[in-house]
């Protein structure tokens, strides 16, 4: 596979699917550094960035963007085909909320003026972005969210506080929902706005979550004094455009790969328990294993669509709470198996293939962000059976 | 003994043992010393230890001549439970599984064990999960809870029919491996050349130990899964989103009402074997109400913290909020003394059938 030539990057889109995932296979084996196959953990910025300034040299940091703007130009059917391939292999997700929220937002709803300030430096790696939504008593209910933008001369002054802002200690920028009108109805009076994090009054404070990685921020405004002109789109219409942007990529929450790399490493783990072959255990491991396969089968309908140009309706919800779920189960049996090595901090026999405490507590906030499964539960309820409430 | 108690004096018994617990664990404290003592070593506090030592609890179980307090397994369970419900690091269970080793033999350091002036464990684990005691003369001895703190070792070795009992000082030849708990199991390589032969034989003691320990640890994760879950029930009952008290939403009650089951069966059959065993219960029926008890205990644990993360939400996922720490807790308690499937396994092997 070595011999598949690289295309130039604008050339990518036109090739055939089945070519094309060639030569992503051939492109990662080439360029990506071996050390940072399947992390343990998210990375941070220090870690993921000459990976992500390798994707920027080779003209392949933005897929989804237009060509005009330095992206790929890829259909969301090619998207999806880069996507598995850099699951498959193993790739680590870097600092994207520029390539993923704010590009893709600016380029859709910004001024010319705002494109051409902002999307240059996601390209050079010189603007990180971390995405400023939930806050305390905004989680599920986003849209109750109340960090507020008063505006005083020619300038939004800042207040307020967000939560769970990934990786937030590793940017330099932070794009916000913020309250702008407290007297329309919650999801009217919220605008977008784009701050830079060394504005003074900004407060970042890590929080260790339960894989005791600082992953997840604490962001506290006081007083923030924030240019007008970085506002993105209309006052007030920030609400639906954060919502409009939540396109096709709800597909990747859904994506079966966590279950297929947990259920490899329960094998690994039966077999050096010595349970692999107990009548027992092959049941159970059946019932995940076909769960897995009817998974992957539910989710390649879902591709397909996509491939055929049509938008994702909210049965889409289905996925995430069927990946997930299984995620779990998966590495709940692990634990079960693994006897006191269950409770070990570090992976077993130092082998990362035997991270089992690890893979199970990655496998906890699955059901809870982006979403949680209790929200899905109701969208499928309301939005796909029509159940009244 | 106590087990001749009538049900009145038993229950007064009880109560007793867990008002003395919050000398330990006092009830509303704050995990301020749990959480000062993780990932350090030794990972509990040797004064509190000796502290347990003093009130009685590391001889708990121990006759009245042998220097105990000659209480039952009701008692031990309730005294278990709370230390459960405040996560108390302090590796009690397995003190008292070596006091009740050394006072069956009336040799070894019972007097220093029982003070709590010294942390003495027993090295009797070759494998993972399992009850069974090969007694290997040079077999490393695995997941020793604690170790690091840990004056001396006993070591069972099996010598034809029997198993032997010998000591070995700490110091050499020991590793460990830090837990999600903050904790840490050691690995000890025995070294009989320099260890103190003690008894000749501790087989039907140790089998009897063993017991007691899965059952006790089954009663400190029933602690710990009913705090956590008290916990949750705070949390649903003021927690608002969407303008409402989330506890208003039917999906989160049923949920809240599935957990609580599952507490009540755990309470059920961790106390029908402890009065199974207290009534002097032996054999196949001591080990099927221990079993019961201990599968029912580590899978609703994990149940159970699971659930309470979920139920709160992002904020259940952070290491500063308590609730995570009872999911860490059972990760490494939930297979100790055999695994949820041990137990079933063993439970189907010695149960008589179905009453109808």
């Amino acid at each position: 596979m070595d011999a598949i030539r690289i295309p130039a990057p604008a050339e990518l889109d036109a090739l055939d699917d089945e070519h094309f995932r060639q030569v992503v296979r051939s492109f990662l084996h080439e360029n990506y550094p071996e050390e940072l196959r399947n992390p343990p953990k998210r990375l941070h910025w220090d870690e993921n960035r000459p990976w992500y300034m390798k994707l920027a040299e080779k003209g392949w940091l933005c897929p989804g963007w237009p060509k005009e703007h330095g992206g790929l130009g890829l259909s969301p059917a090619k998207q999806i085909i880069l996507t598995e391939e850099y699951e498959r292999y193993g790739v680590a997700r870097t600092n994207d909320h520029g390539i993923v929220m704010l590009g893709p937002l600016v380029i859709k709803y910004g001024t010319e003026e705002q494109k051409q300030r902002f999307l240059p430096k996601i390209l050079t790696g010189e603007h990180i972005w971390c995405q400023g939504y939930s806050e305390p008593n905004a989680g599920s209910d986003l849209a109750a969210l109340r960090t507020e933008a008063v505006l005083d001369g020619d300038e939004y002054v800042v207040n307020g506080q967000k939560i769970w802002t990934t990786l937030a200690t590793d940017a330099n920028w932070i794009f916000l929902l913020v309250r702008t009108d407290k007297q329309a109805k919650k999801q009217e009076g919220i605008s977008f706005l784009l701050v830079d994090m060394k504005t003074p009054g900004i407060t970042v404070r890590p929080i260790i979550n339960l894989e005791m990685h600082d992953e997840f921020c604490e962001v506290f405004f006081d007083n923030v004094r924030v240019p007008k002109e970085n506002l993105v789109g209309q006052l007030n219409k920030g609400w639906d455009m954060a919502k409009a942007l939540l396109g096709f990529e709800r597909i990747f929450l859904g994506s079966p790969r966590q279950s297929g790399y947990a259920l490899s490493r329960l094998k690994i783990l039966a077999e050096r328990m010595g349970v692999w072959e107990d009548a027992e255990f092959q049941d159970r491991y059946a019932r995940l294993r076909l769960e897995f396969e009817d998974l992957k089968a539910l989710y390649g309908t879902f591709v397909e669509k996509l491939k055929r140009g049509e938008s994702l309706g909210p049965d889409v919800s289905m996925l995430k709470i069927l990946q997930t779920e299984l995620f779990q189960a998966i590495t709940d049996t692990m634990l079960e198996i693994a006897g006191e090595n269950a409770g070990l901090l570090e992976p077993m026999e130092g082998n990362r293939d035997l991270n089992i405490g690890g893979l199970f507590i990655q496998a906890r906030p699955a059901t809870i962000y982006g979403g949680s499964n209790e929200i899905q539960r109701n969208i499928l309820a309301k939005n796909v059976l029509g159940l009244p409430g | 003994m106590s087990a001749a108690l009538s049900g009145e004096d038993r229950a007064e018994s009880i109560r007793m043992i867990r008002d003395s617990a919050a000398a330990v664990a006092p009830p509303g404290g704050d995990m301020k010393r749990v959480r000062d003592l993780r990932f350090q070593t030794p990972g509990f506090d040797p004064a509190i230890l000796r502290q347990m030592g003093e009130m009685g609890w590391i001889g708990l179980r121990l006759p009245e001549e042998a220097g105990g307090a000659g209480l039952g397994l009701g008692e031990a369970c309730a005294l278990a439970e709370e230390l459960g419900g405040a996560l108390v690091p302090e590796p009690l269970i397995p003190a008292m599984l070596s006091a009740s080793l050394l006072a069956a033999v009336g040799a070894g350091p019972l007097e220093r064990l029982v003070s709590g002036e010294a942390l003495v464990l027993t090295a009797w684990q070759e494998r993972p999960d399992t009850l069974e005691v090969p007694g290997s003369p040079d077999a490393p001895r695995r997941f020793l809870p604690m170790a690091a703190g840990a004056a001396s070792f006993l070591l069972p070795v099996r010598e034809g029919g029997r198993i032997a009992l010998y000591e070995q000082q700490a110091g050499a030849g020991l590793t460990t491996e830090q837990t999600q708990d903050g904790g840490h199991l050691g690995t000890l390589e025995p070294n009989l050349g320099m260890a103190t032969r003690i008894a000749d034989d501790i087989g039907e003691a140790l089998t009897l130990a063993l017991d007691e320990a899965a059952l006790l640890t089954s009663a400190y994760l029933l602690g710990g899964m009913d705090r956590a879950f008290a916990m949750t029930l705070d949390y649903l009952k003021t927690r608002q989103q969407f303008g409402r008290i989330i506890g208003t939403f039917q999906a989160l009650q049923h949920k809240a009402a599935d957990v609580r089951m599952q507490i009540a069966l755990t309470r059920a059959s961790i106390e029908a074997a402890a009065a199974t065993l207290d009534a002097g219960a032996t054999g196949d029926a001591r080990r099927a109400a221990v079993s019961r008890a201990k599968a029912r205990g580590a899978a609703s644990s994990m149940l159970v913290t699971r659930e309470c993360i979920q139920l709160h939400g992002g904020i259940g996922y952070t290491d500063q909020y308590d609730v995570g720490l009872y999911l860490r807790k059972a990760m490494v308690m939930a297979s100790q003394y055999g695994s949820a499937a041990l137990h079933r396994r063993r439970f189907m092997a010695v149960s008589p059938e179905v009453e109808e």
